[in-house]
């Protein structure tokens, strides 16, 4: 009886919330995801120095390896310089004005979504994030399950299923737990993938990177759910620097998915993360993305800057590695998710939506780097640019010179909504062996006159035919991904299309 | 046989009343700079086929467009007056009139200025617009397709959306009415299509969107016999009904021989010049187009 | 040449042998400045490089007036670095064609750098490479299309092929679009890759033996470069040079 009382409080609890969800989203317009959360938060001073990335290592409480490894890189970044090859106007980023570390209180550990402080819950809810998860809390019979870990700002705060999890053998945990409950593995992995030097933005991530995820499936295993890491940046001028690292041994199999959102915010806020996949012999890794920082507003003023360093490595043979994303927010982006084919006959694929609006800049894409035999690879980039905004495709595909027999295929389609944006393709081909089968072709397209009037014709409205036309436009990636990603990624390309259909 | 009923309440709807439903007065519209309709009058009732004939150019593809308000082509004169005859117990969806519905006579002043309204209003009051030359949208299944427009139309209307199942069950139901198979539904609208598959899909989707009035260019070009059979009968099954009317255009007898006009008009430099029965495309087939408009 | 060196970071000279250049720098002069008069139009054929200490450079910077158009067909074979570099700025309803074949052998390095400017509306561009390369040489294409914000109807289109015969040698391509207009129609292909196992095992089964059966697949793709000549005797002339090349490589 008290049970089912219970469940009513809580629908009408959900209700609420949900309630108050839809007045912060009406409030937010065209951003859903704008609202902050008043959650007292424990800063580390602003600015970087050695003191920062100490303060950070403290807070954590790593181990000694942990912190030097985090100070080498700091100095490695004092003397680097920030990349400017991409297509983006960024402006000078003062590194010094900003929190590097903000953890919301309370903070003891938590076992389930039940001991989460309730703020933090309500923003799950406006977030839309557990209705998978509730779903199965509440023993729906069904429902796919999905283990969440979400980090909020600078600390994971739940890591659910962790029993079923660990009952398969699969680790799921924040990399603040890895590193101290897996030191081996992490060591063995951590900046194998994208050493510590690789670029800019991945040297601070190593020196500052706050938390994230670590996920290590055995041999053999099929992971028995999908996993997946909500991000969101919520404290002001804070960074956020998350780390991810998945290993799949041989034969195992894992699906990753990931969202971010982050609140409005007039200023410009720093995301840069790294994230690190290894395949072994047999093993596959399905990670995808869906990415809704902050865009900004219609006249370009905040938003997320998004340095992204995503690269897995198919070390094993037959192994195979999936990058699916779908890129509608951040005031810019900077983004390669690639794949090292370093074992015979693996597979590296791209599948990439990439929408922009008002004064958004994206220079995104992928590097294929074919080493093994027999590799293969699959590139479809659907670039949409709408308003004021810069949307760019940039690629790499090559073929080193022992590579026999690799093929890749890649299509990159633009398509411009109004004359006032930009879509830019820049592949590089580079093939150093004779048996190697390359294929790129580009296009560049409007929505026709004819396709809006037949679609209206049948009765949608402009905005809607828009929508309709640009989400078949992006099909060939939507698929890729899980069906509620699916679903919620077509919602969202229509929300980041909103006002720009004139 | 579906044909025979259908003629029966053409009949019966002759014998009750003639309701006006689609009234066009001294149509002007241009293309670019050049005017291609000049002065067309037209008036089709409930429960009528209207065929329009005439030689290329003459300016019947550009009627179907402006009565759908495509962009581009612009009505400089004339009215358009729309009124489609509501059934009682609501209509549109996936109601069927086989049962010989009560008419309800419009009330006067109640008729639409179609011209007013935007392409996907006009959708939503009740005008089909069969292409031409169907148009491919790549990554949108025909289903998809249909199932918004629809729901778009019917929320229009204030009428409730469908659900998934529903839709499927209408989908099928239409699908297998014009011999389609349901796996080309599931595929990207007109995508990959031969041009008689187009026109079928076409005449799939006037069935599950079921409108008022529907205006068919052409729908006959690129069938092969059989196809035009199928669609003929697809098009008496689905649009001759009392409350319904259809605007056929076409350049040839052979649909007419399927679906058989109460009218025939031949139209020629943007203009009605001459009406009559089904037996005067007949004529038109023995002494082409240009005898009978200078006769006319 | 007054101009600093090019370095690596220099986008269109990433693939470049800088140093080979770099002795001849100062010999080589700025680019030569072609100008198509409205309504008129122009065709230049080369079939050889002019090189100096094993350097080859063509620089070309060409103005197409409205409604004109040019006419392009270049081989790169003759240079240890070879580059053929052509800046075409189009006006209005112009045109601008590059056939365009590189055939490198030895350690040789090749290039056709090009940057194509829609600047004004209703203007077409194709461009045709086509490249064989044997032993270690390394043969590059960097093309980039670029599309003014009001140059609509714009059509501008890249083919880009290439073939490797031996291991060792290089192919990149680098076919960019930069476009800020949105009614326009901008394609590139690019494809590396064998000769066709299907074709010549056709060919075989009709009694070619393999040998005739590459050098005949390999005659057409270059041709492919030079079918938008207009001049029979002209094509000849440079597809004849163009195939002698290749008699050398395979």
């Amino acid at each position: 009886m008290s049970d089912s009382v219970k469940t009513s409080d809580y629908d009408a609890e959900r209700k609420e919330m949900n309630a108050e969800a839809q007045e912060a989203v009406d409030k937010a317009s065209a951003y859903e995801f704008g609202w902050s959360s008043d959650i007292e938060q424990d800063f580390a001073p602003k600015g970087l120095n050695e003191d920062t990335v100490r303060f950070i290592s403290d807070k954590k409480g790593e181990p000694e390896w942990m912190l030097d490894w985090r100070l080498k890189a700091f100095r490695m970044w004092e003397k680097m310089e920030s990349p400017d090859w991409a297509k983006l106007e960024i402006p000078m980023i003062d590194y010094q004005d900003a929190y590097y570390y903000a953890e919301p209180k309370p903070k003891e550990k938590l076992g389930s979504l039940d001991e989460v402080d309730p703020e933090i819950l309500r923003i799950y809810e406006k977030l839309g994030i557990p209705i998978e998860e509730q779903k199965v809390l509440a023993g729906v019979e069904g429902a796919r399950k999905v283990a969440v870990d979400a980090v909020f700002d600078s600390v994971s705060v739940a890591t659910t299923f962790r029993k079923e999890l660990e009952d398969a053998g699969v680790i799921f945990r924040s990399i603040s737990e890895a590193i101290k409950e897996y030191p081996d593995l992490v060591k063995k992995y951590l900046g194998k993938v994208v050493p510590m030097h690789d670029n800019y933005f991945a040297t601070l991530n190593c020196a500052v990177f706050s938390d994230g995820t670590f996920v290590y499936i055995p041999k053999g295993v099929k992971c028995p759910m999908e996993l997946s890491t909500y991000f969101r940046i919520n404290a002001e001028n804070t960074g956020q620097f998350e780390r991810t690292l998945i290993v799949a041994e041989a034969g195992s199999y894992v699906s990753y998915l990931e969202g971010c959102t982050a609140p409005m915010r007039d200023e410009n806020q720093l995301h840069a993360a790294v994230v690190e996949l290894v395949a072994m012999d047999d093993a596959e890794i399905k990670y995808s993305t869906v990415q809704n920082w902050y865009p900004g507003d219609e006249n370009g003023k905040g938003g997320i800057y998004n340095f992204v360093t995503k690269r897995g490595l198919c070390q094993g043979k037959n192994s195979k590695i999936s990058w699916t994303q779908v890129e509608t927010g951040s005031a810019v982006t900077w983004k390669y998710p690639s794949c090292v084919l370093n074992g015979e006959g693996s597979v590296g694929e791209f599948y990439s939506v990439a929408l922009t609006n008002n004064y958004q800049q994206a220079d995104t894409g992928t590097k294929m780097i074919h080493n093994g035999k027999n590799t293969r690879s699959t590139i479809i980039s659907k670039g949409i640019s709408a308003g004021h905004s810069d949307n760019t495709y940039r690629g790499l595909v090559r073929v080193g010179p022992n590579a026999e027999n690799v093929r890749n295929f890649t299509q990159c389609d633009s398509l411009l909504l109004g004359d006032q944006s930009g879509a830019h393709t820049v592949p590089y081909i580079e093939v150093k062996n004779p048996t190697a089968t390359i294929e790129h072709e580009a296009t560049t397209s409007k929505i026709s006159d004819d396709q809006m009037f037949y679609a209206q014709q049948r009765g949608l409205d402009a905005e809607a035919a828009v929508s309709l036309i640009v989400n078949g436009f992006a099909k060939e990636v939507l698929k890729e991904l899980p069906m509620e990603f699916a679903v919620e990624a077509q919602k969202l390309l229509a929300i980041s299309l909103e006002g720009s259909v004139g | 046989m579906t044909i025979s009923t259908g003629v029966t309440y053409r009949l019966k709807n002759f014998e009750l009343k003639r309701n006006q439903m689609l009234k066009i007065e001294n149509l002007h519209a241009t293309v670019g700079d050049t005017e291609i309709l000049k002065g067309l009058s037209l008036e089709i009732n409930a429960g009528e086929i209207h065929a329009i004939m005439g030689p290329n150019g003459a300016g019947k593809s550009t009627l179907a467009y402006a009565l759908g308000g495509r962009p581009g082509y612009d009505v400089t004169a004339g009215s358009v007056t729309f009124t489609p005859l509501p059934l009682a117990g609501g209509a549109g969806g996936g109601q069927t009139s086989d049962e010989a519905p009560p008419l309800t006579p419009p009330a006067s002043g109640r008729g639409t200025d179609l011209l007013a309204l935007d392409p996907h209003e006009r959708a939503a009051a009740g005008i089909f617009l069969g292409f031409q030359y169907p148009v491919e949208i790549p990554g949108v299944s025909n289903l998809q397709f249909l199932r918004e427009s629809l729901n778009a139309q019917r929320l229009a209307r204030g009428e409730e959306a469908l659900s998934g199942a529903e839709f499927i069950k209408l989908a099928k139901e239409k699908a297998a009415l014009l011999k389609m198979d349901m796996d080309m539904l599931k595929r990207a609208v007109n995508v990959g299509f031969s041009g008689g598959e187009k026109k079928r899909n076409e005449m799939v989707q006037m069935g599950i969107l079921n409108p008022k009035l529907a205006i068919l260019d052409e729908t006959d070009s690129g069938l092969d016999i059989d196809a035009l059979r199928t669609v003929g009968s697809g098009i008496n099954a689905i649009m001759r009904k009392p409350d319904k009317a259809v605007l056929l255009i076409t350049h040839y007898q052979r649909l007419l021989d399927e679906v058989k006009p109460d009218f025939v008009h031949v139209l020629a430099a943007g203009r009605i010049v001459k009406t009559g029965g089904p037996e005067l495309a007949l004529q038109l087939e023995e002494e082409g187009y240009e005898a009978i408009a200078e006769a006319a | 040449m007054n101009a600093p060196l090019p370095t690596r970071r220099d986008e269109s000279w990433r693939y470049a042998d800088l140093k080979a250049l770099e002795p001849v720098w100062a010999k080589l002069t700025g680019p030569e400045q072609i100008t198509v008069p409205a309504g008129e139009t122009v065709s230049r054929q080369i079939a050889e490089l002019p090189v100096i200490d094993g350097v080859g450079m063509i620089d070309l910077d060409v103005t197409i007036g409205d409604k004109a158009t040019f006419i392009l067909h270049v081989l790169a074979h003759n240079a240890d670095y070879g580059r053929i570099q052509v800046r075409a700025t189009l006006g209005n309803g112009s045109h601008f064609e590059l056939g365009g074949a590189i055939l490198g052998a030895g350690k040789q390095t090749l290039e056709i750098v090009t940057e194509t400017i829609h600047a004004e509306p209703n203007a077409t561009s194709n461009q045709v490479v086509r490249s064989v390369l044997a032993d270690t040489a390394t043969g590059s294409f960097l093309g980039r299309i670029n599309v003014a914000r009001h140059a609509q109807k714009t059509d501008a289109a890249q083919s880009v092929k290439s073939m490797l015969l031996d291991r060792g040698a290089t192919a990149n391509a680098k076919p960019e679009l930069e476009i800020f207009a949105d009614d326009v129609k901008c394609a590139h292909g690019a494809t590396v890759g064998e000769l066709d196992k299907q074709a010549l095992f056709y060919m075989a089964s009709r009694g070619i033996d393999p040998v005739t059966a590459k050098k005949l697949m390999l005659q057409a793709f270059i041709a492919d470069a030079f079918v938008s000549v207009d001049d029979d005797a002209v094509r000849d002339a440079i597809e004849g040079k163009a195939l002698e090349v290749l008699e050398g490589l395979s």
